[in-house]
């Protein structure tokens, strides 16, 4: 995970330094994640505005939380929890979906056209499935971290993973035959 | 053993065994198909990525911690404005309902006893459903205790702060029984915790 040290201070440095009041070292810690953050909210909500609303209440629930971060579970899967918590709550608030994002451009790839199919064949496959793999193939994570932030087994990562691509696979041959 | 096209898709799902189904791919155009696409998923995926520039959210955060920092208590949203509405309206048909389900009116009643009748009928009312919250109350203490989850300890501080304004306004009650505004108040801070106690509860069952 990229957040295990940031310009030489620790994630426990910073959350410490942010319980007192440092909004600087909150700041750091908002600059190595946001990004990410705002890509997983995008990917939930299919906005930016509301992907950018959603990151801006989760680092306001960090920053409340931040006397009970369970640094030994890790940091940054308690961060992406509440981010995904945020984004449920928005969603239901305003009635959008997940599949809303089909709509929206692709961003740059390298295969466009499998990458435009690609994010068909995501909005039709199941939500926790298409969760996963867009956390461990789109975004990075190890399965252990997959499994922290959604809170299953990490056997239960792979096999939905696995179950992603193969739903995947399925439509896309189809797709393309 | 000889693999096979039927062997793929376990092969897929066992990392072990794909220098076989690679070997065997060499052979199988339809194999090597399903191989490529496999790959192909993950390379194409981290195009899905989205990223731009945000230049105004960290400015937006830190101003809105800084106005958490400052405000002692959270002001009166709009959806608590309307809760109070709903919360009144419920305790006026709670009140109707019990009013008519009366066996006879009294022959004589002036008004002031009219007054204090009614009042008791809402007094009841509360009573019952505090005993009703009280009930899950104790149901949620048991999830609420020792967690570490953020959303835990926000419910939990919520429900302090509810339990703090309940009994705020209850003393007030207390003093001005006739004041109705009181009393909506009141409906609404007992529908919001009750509210809150079963998000908790639900939260508790999904997990």
């Amino acid at each position: 995970m990229a957040a295990g040290r940031l310009r030489g201070r620790s994630d426990a440095d910073l959350i410490q330094a942010s319980r007192r009041g440092d909004l600087s070292a909150f700041e750091e810690i908002y600059a190595v994640h946001a990004g990410r953050m705002k890509s997983v909210a995008f990917h939930l909500l299919g906005d930016r505005a509301d992907a950018e609303d959603a990151v801006q209440e989760a680092f306001l629930k960090i920053y409340r939380g931040a006397g009970a971060i369970p640094f030994e579970a890790g940091f940054a899967p308690w961060m992406y929890r509440i981010l995904l918590n945020c984004c449920y709550d928005a969603g239901r608030k305003r009635r959008r979906q997940a599949e809303s994002q089909l709509d929206a451009e692709p961003a740059a790839a390298s295969n466009v056209p499998l990458a435009v199919a690609l994010r068909h064949a995501l909005g039709r496959i199941h939500p926790q499935y298409r969760m996963v793999f867009w956390l461990f193939e789109v975004e990075g994570f190890r399965h252990s971290e997959v499994a922290s932030i959604l809170e299953i087994p990490e056997g239960t990562s792979k096999k939905w993973l696995f179950e992603a691509k193969r739903e995947l696979k399925r439509l896309l041959t189809e797709t393309r035959a | 053993m000889t693999f096979e096209c039927k062997d793929l898709e376990r092969a897929l799902a066992v990392p072990e065994l794909l220098p076989e189904a690679r070997e065997h791919a060499k052979l199988c155009g339809a194999c090597r198909r399903e191989l490529w696409l496999w790959s192909e998923m993950s390379n194409a995926s981290h195009g899905l990525r989205e990223e731009w520039e945000s230049p105004e959210l960290w400015p937006r955060i830190r101003e809105a911690l800084a106005a958490q920092q400052k405000a002692a208590k959270p002001r009166p949203q709009d959806w608590r404005l309307l809760a109070g509405l709903a919360a009144a309206l419920v305790v006026a048909v709670s009140i109707f309902i019990l009013a008519l389900s009366r066996p006879a009116p009294a022959p004589r009643q002036d008004s002031d006893f009219l007054t204090e009748q009614a009042l008791r009928e809402v007094e009841r009312t509360e009573s019952a459903y505090r005993a009703s919250i009280e009930k899950l109350s104790r149901l949620a203490a048991s999830k609420l205790s020792g967690s570490e989850n953020p959303l835990t300890i926000a419910s939990r501080e919520k429900l302090l702060m509810l339990d703090g304004e309940i009994s705020d306004v209850r003393s007030t009650v207390e003093h001005n029984r006739f004041n109705s505004k009181l009393q909506s108040e009141l409906a609404v801070l007992y529908r919001e915790k009750q509210d809150t106690l079963k998000e908790i509860l639900q939260s508790a069952q999904k997990n």
